[in-house]
C-alpha cells in the first residue's frame, strides 16, 4: 500500500513549492508552476475559480482537486503544443463580490488563457461578464444546471434539464408513479428545472400534484410532508437542497411515505449527499447524473480516474458528479482537444475547436459539444440508492442532446 | 380530524424545539443583560459532541449527556476569560460574542469539511396511531423539553442558588454587601445557559443533522423570541419561543412558505411596536 505519511523528497518539495507559490500570490490564491522551463515559449496558463471556501467548499476542493490532477497528467504527457501549463487557482469564497475581485486577479494580473469554474448559477452570472465580456477570455463552467446559458465563448459541461430528465422521469413514471410533487428551494434553478419538469412529466401521461417554493433555510416540512401523504403522491422530484433537505427527507420517512410505496427523486443526489440523511431514510431513491462512482465496477477508464483522483486526494472531497468534479474532468479535457486541433491558443481559434471538440473517454463515457450550442452531449445514467449506496437501473442507450441554445 | 391531530403534534414539536433552543439564550439574556450572539454555534457544538460521539462508536445517549456538561464548562471558561470584560458595555459585548460565534462555527466548519453529516436519534422511527405515523424522536424532544422547562423553573424560583442569581440581577452592589459573589454567580449563569445550548444542540441534530450553520439558523428566530417575550424574567422569553415556534410552523399549512416565513417576522415587528416591554415584562422568575 502506499504510505501516506512517508515524506519523499519529491512530495517535500512539491509541496514546499505550493507553500511558497500560496505565500507569494497572496491569500486565496494558488499557483502550480509549470513543471519544466521552455526557452522558446512561456507556459500555458489555466485559470481555476472555484468555491475554496463557504458552504460549498466541498464541492470547490473538489473541482480544484480534479484541476491538479488533469493538468499534472497533460504535463506529464508532454504538455499542450510542447508548452507545459501552470495551474492558477483563485478562491470565489461562495460569495460573488469576493468571486468577481479574485477572477479580475486570473485575468488581469495572472493573465490566465482559459478560465475554468463557478459552481452555482448566481456565482457563473456574476463571474462570466469579467472573464467573457471584459477579460476577453475563453469560460468553461463545469455544473449540472438550469440551462438557458448562451453566452459566447462560455462552454457548459454539465448535464442540462433536458439530459437529467428526458429519460429519467419516464424512469419515475414507470417505476413510481404518475402523480409527481415538486417541492422545491426557491431560487432559480429549481424554478427553471421544474418548468422543464413538468412538460416532460404531462407529456408522458403523468400529473403534478404540487409545486411549491420554500426559503432557502427552511428546515421544518411537516406542511408539505402532510400534503404529500395526504394527496397520495406517487413520486417527490426533489429541488430542496441542504440543509432543508435533510430534515424533509427524514420527515417524509417517518410520515411513511416509503412504507406506502412512494419513490424519492432527486437530481442532484450523488456520493456526497448519501451522508445527510441515514441509509433507510432515502432507500429508493432516484438520480439521474452522469457519472456514479458505481460505474468504476464495469468501466475501466472509470476505474483509472476514480482510482487516481482517490491515491492523489484521499481526503472528504470526492470525486462525485453532483459538485462538477466531473464536469470539470470533461471540461478540461475538451479544451485541451481543442487546443490541440487549434494548434495555438488564442481565443477565437480555441472556441473554434472548442465549439465540435470530441472526447472518446471521460467520467461516464466519451462526450462532445455541440456545434454551435456550447453545450455537451454525455451518457446519463438513473442509479437509486440501495442501503447507503448507488445502483445503475437505466442508462442512456447513447450520448444525450442538451437541447439548449 | 387525524389530519389536525397531526398538524397539531408537528407545530407543537417544532415549538418545543424553538423553546429549548431560546431556553439558555433567555435565561442569559434577561439574567444577566447580555445578548450573546455565540449562543447558537452553543447549540452546534453541542451537536458536534453529540456526533463525535456517533463517530467514534460510542453509544449516541452518551455524547447527548456529554454535549451540556462540556458545553457549559467552555462556557464558563468563555465567560472568565472574554465575557466578563464586557458587562459595562453590552454593544461591545454583542459585538464580541459575535466574533466568538464566528470562530466557532468555522472551526467545525473545517472539522466537518463542510459536509452535511446525519446523526441517527436513540429513538428512531415512529410512533403509529392507527393511519397516523408521529416521529418517535419529536415526541421525545416535547418530553424532555417540558421536563428542562420545568427544572429550570425550580431551579430559578425554589433554590437558593436561583435566589443568588435573582438577586445578583436585581441588585448587584446589595448582593456584593450581602456576601454573594457576583462574579462567580455570572460564570454560573452563563455556563448554565451555554449547558442548556449544548443539550438543545445534542437533541436537535438527529432532527436537522449536522451542518455548520444550524445554530446561525436558530439564532435570528431565538433573540426575536426573547424580544417578543419581553427580557427580564424567565419565563418571558420561554412564552416567546413558544408564540415564535409555534407561529412559524402553523403558517406554512394555510399559505405559502416564502410568505409565512417573512410574515413571522412582520408579525413580531409589529407586536414589538405596540408592546415593547414584550409579552411578559418585570423581572424576577
Amino acid at each position: 500500500m502506499f504510505d501516506r505519511t512517508q515524506l519523499s523528497r519529491r512530495r517535500f518539495l512539491s509541496n514546499f513549492a505550493f507553500a511558497s507559490g500560496a505565500v507569494a500570490t497572496g491569500v486565496g490564491s494558488w499557483v502550480i508552476p509549470a513543471p519544466w522551463a521552455n526557452a522558446a515559449e512561456a507556459p500555458i496558463k489555466v485559470g481555476i475559480a472555484t468555491d475554496l471556501t463557504g458552504p460549498i467548499a466541498y464541492a470547490g476542493n473538489a473541482d480544484a482537486n480534479v484541476a491538479k490532477m488533469v493538468i499534472k497528467e497533460i504535463n506529464a504527457a508532454g504538455g499542450l503544443l510542447g508548452r507545459p501549463l501552470e495551474l492558477y487557482i483563485e478562491d470565489t469564497a461562495s460569495n460573488e463580490s469576493v468571486a468577481v475581485g479574485n477572477v479580475r486577479k486570473l485575468i488581469q494580473r495572472d493573465k490566465v488563457d482559459m478560465v475554468l469554474g463557478g459552481i452555482t448559477s448566481s456565482m457563473r452570472n456574476a463571474i462570466k461578464d469579467p472573464i467573457v465580456a471584459r477579460g476577453k477570455t475563453l469560460y468553461i463552467y463545469p455544473q449540472l444546471y438550469e440551462g438557458k446559458e448562451c453566452t459566447p465563448y462560455l462552454f457548459c459541461t454539465g448535464p442540462t434539464p433536458a439530459q437529467q430528465c428526458d429519460e429519467f422521469i419516464p424512469w419515475l413514471i414507470k417505476n413510481g408513479g404518475k402523480k409527481f410533487a415538486l417541492p422545491s428551494a426557491n431560487y432559480v434553478w429549481p424554478h427553471t428545472l421544474n418548468i422543464y419538469a413538468r412538460k416532460v412529466i404531462e407529456a408522458n401521461g403523468g400529473e403534478v400534484v404540487f409545486e411549491e417554493y420554500y426559503p432557502l433555510d427552511q428546515i421544518d416540512f411537516s406542511a408539505t410532508v402532510n400534503r404529500i401523504i395526504s394527496n397520495k403522491v406517487d413520486v417527490v422530484f426533489n429541488t430542496v437542497i441542504p440543509p432543508g433537505v435533510g430534515p424533509f427527507f427524514k420527515q417524509l420517512y417517518e410520515a411513511g411515505f416509503l412504507k406506502n410505496g412512494g419513490r424519492l427523486a432527486c437530481v442532484y443526489y450523488d456520493e456526497n449527499t448519501l451522508n445527510i440523511n441515514q441509509a433507510a431514510e432515502i432507500e429508493g431513491l432516484a438520480s439521474c447524473l452522469d457519472y456514479f462512482k458505481v460505474l468504476t465496477k464495469e468501466n475501466p477508464f472509470d476505474a483509472k480516474i476514480q482510482a487516481a483522483y482517490e491515491m492523489d486526494f484521499p481526503g472528504n472531497f470526492l470525486f462525485a458528479a453532483g459538485s462538477a468534479a466531473t464536469g470539470t474532468y470533461r471540461g478540461l479535457k475538451l479544451w485541451e482537444a481543442a487546443v490541440k486541433e487549434a494548434g495555438k491558443i488564442d481565443r477565437e481559434s480555441v472556441a473554434a475547436a472548442l465549439d465540435h471538440a470530441k472526447i472518446a473517454e471521460g467520467p461516464g463515457g466519451p462526450a462532445e459539444m455541440v456545434p454551435g450550442k456550447r453545450h455537451c452531449k454525455m451518457k446519463m445514467y438513473t442509479a437509486v440508492a440501495k442501503g447507503g449506496n448507488y445502483e445503475i437501473v437505466a442508462r442512456s442507450s447513447g450520448l444525450v442532446d442538451p437541447k439548449e441554445c | 380530524m387525524a389530519n389536525a391531530f397531526v398538524a397539531a403534534f408537528e407545530i407543537l414539536s417544532f415549538g418545543a424545539i424553538i423553546v429549548l433552543i431560546v431556553l439558555g439564550l433567555g435565561i442569559i439574556a434577561s439574567m444577566m443583560g447580555i445578548f450573546n450572539f455565540a449562543q447558537g454555534e452553543f447549540v452546534l457544538l453541542g451537536a458536534y459532541i453529540t456526533y463525535l460521539a456517533y463517530a467514534k462508536g460510542l453509544p449516541i445517549w452518551a455524547g447527548m449527556a456529554a454535549a451540556p456538561f462540556v458545553v457549559g464548562a467552555l462556557g464558563f471558561v468563555l465567560e472568565a476569560l472574554i465575557i466578563r470584560r464586557f458587562y459595562a458595555a453590552p454593544i461591545v459585548a454583542m459585538l464580541g460574542t459575535y466574533a466568538l460565534g464566528l470562530i466557532i462555527r468555522e472551526s467545525v466548519r473545517g472539522l466537518i469539511g463542510g459536509f452535511y453529516l446525519t446523526v441517527p436519534e436513540p429513538i428512531g422511527g415512529s410512533i403509529d396511531i392507527g393511519a397516523m405515523h408521529i416521529s418517535a424522536w419529536r415526541f421525545t424532544i416535547i418530553v424532555i423539553t417540558l421536563l428542562v422547562m420545568g427544572g429550570c423553573y425550580l431551579l430559578l424560583s425554589r433554590t437558593s442558588f436561583g435566589l443568588r442569581v435573582r438577586a445578583t440581577l436585581e441588585n448587584p452592589s446589595l448582593a456584593r454587601a450581602s456576601g454573594i459573589s457576583t462574579p462567580l454567580i455570572y460564570g454560573a449563569t452563563f455556563a448554565f445557559g451555554a449547558a442548556l445550548a449544548g443539550l438543545a444542540g445534542a437533541l436537535i441534530v438527529p432532527v436537522f443533522s449536522l451542518f455548520a450553520d444550524l445554530g446561525l439558523r436558530f439564532l435570528i428566530q431565538g433573540f426575536v423570541a426573547v424580544m417578543v417575550g419581553g427580557v427580564g424574567s424567565f419565563i418571558g422569553p420561554v412564552a416567546g419561543a413558544g408564540v415564535i415556534g409555534t407561529l412559524s410552523a402553523a403558517l406554512p399549512w394555510v399559505m405559502a412558505p416564502v410568505v409565512a416565513d417573512v410574515l413571522v417576522f412582520v408579525l413580531a415587528i409589529v407586536f414589538i411596536k405596540f408592546r415593547p416591554q414584550g409579552l411578559i415584562a418585570g423581572k424576577g422568575v
